[in-house]
């Protein structure tokens, strides 16, 4: 508030309302093994998947099931909601946005239909990676019960 | 330089599990790795620029393989392909 550090810790907050766990005990390796970066996952109470950032979003599939996400200070976000949702093919998932389009923390991405996820014997559970890990020196992610676009996931320091 | 073609057959197209495959195979290259479909070109080796070409199934994707090691590493790279796309 009074004092300003000099290195500024940033935030990533919930995409979705739930319970925040470690992106190991996501049931998929690609998410599980870091591969596609490092961040968090939550368990989703509510299918209202909010941008976690302020920036642009940068692709949208035909299928509605994972977003990119560009912050301001360039991060790349990816929010993947669920695990091999991408078999629905767009069912369950109702867009709310276009590539290129700037959005603020909170704007609505994507309403998903976790029942019908579940029903199709999928996990709706929503990993949140940095994909370019190269522009953080550290991040650090949060567990517990999250608010969509409100709570802290994950804090990071830009390089 | 080395050069080959790849159509996609997986029915989801370049996602983002088969795309972060992709890019973790390519940045174990030493070589300069691009990858172009349908006019748009991305490095392969950044997951955000490769899910950015939203490449469909029956995409045809070219890939450019330059460096030091680029027959081994072009064979490599096919070979990833013909396996997972």
């Amino acid at each position: 508030m009074i004092f300003h550090k000099k290195e500024k810790s940033c935030a990533i907050y919930a995409p979705v309302s739930g319970k925040a766990v470690e992106l190991s005990q996501v049931p998929d390796e690609v998410f599980s093994g870091k591969v596609l970066g490092d961040g968090a996952a939550v368990i989703p109470e509510d299918g209202t998947i909010v941008s976690p950032v302020d920036g642009t979003v940068a692709t949208v599939p035909d299928t509605h099931h994972a977003y990119y996400v560009r912050s301001k200070d360039g991060l790349e976000i990816l929010i993947h909601v669920g695990i091999d949702t991408v078999d629905l093919k767009g069912e369950g998932f109702q867009n709310f946005v276009k590539a290129g389009q700037n959005i603020k923390t909170g704007d609505i991405l994507v309403k998903a239909d976790l029942n019908l996820i579940r029903e199709k014997g999928l996990n709706p559970i929503v990993p949140v990676v940095i994909t370019n890990m190269d522009a953080v020196n550290r991040i650090s992610a949060t567990k517990g019960i999250m608010e969509a676009g409100k709570t802290t996931l994950i804090t990071y320091e830009r390089k | 330089m080395q050069k080959f073609n790849y159509s996609i057959k997986e029915p989801e197209g370049l996602h983002a599990r088969p795309a972060g495959l992709l890019v973790k195979c390519a940045q174990s290259c030493s070589s300069n790795v691009k990858v172009e479909v349908k006019g748009q070109t991305a490095d392969a080796k950044r997951l955000f620029a490769v899910m950015g070409l939203g490449a469909a199934q029956n995409d045809q994707l070219t890939f450019t393989v330059e460096g030091s090691k680029e027959s081994t590493e072009c064979a490599k790279l096919k070979a990833f392909c013909e396996e997972n796309l």
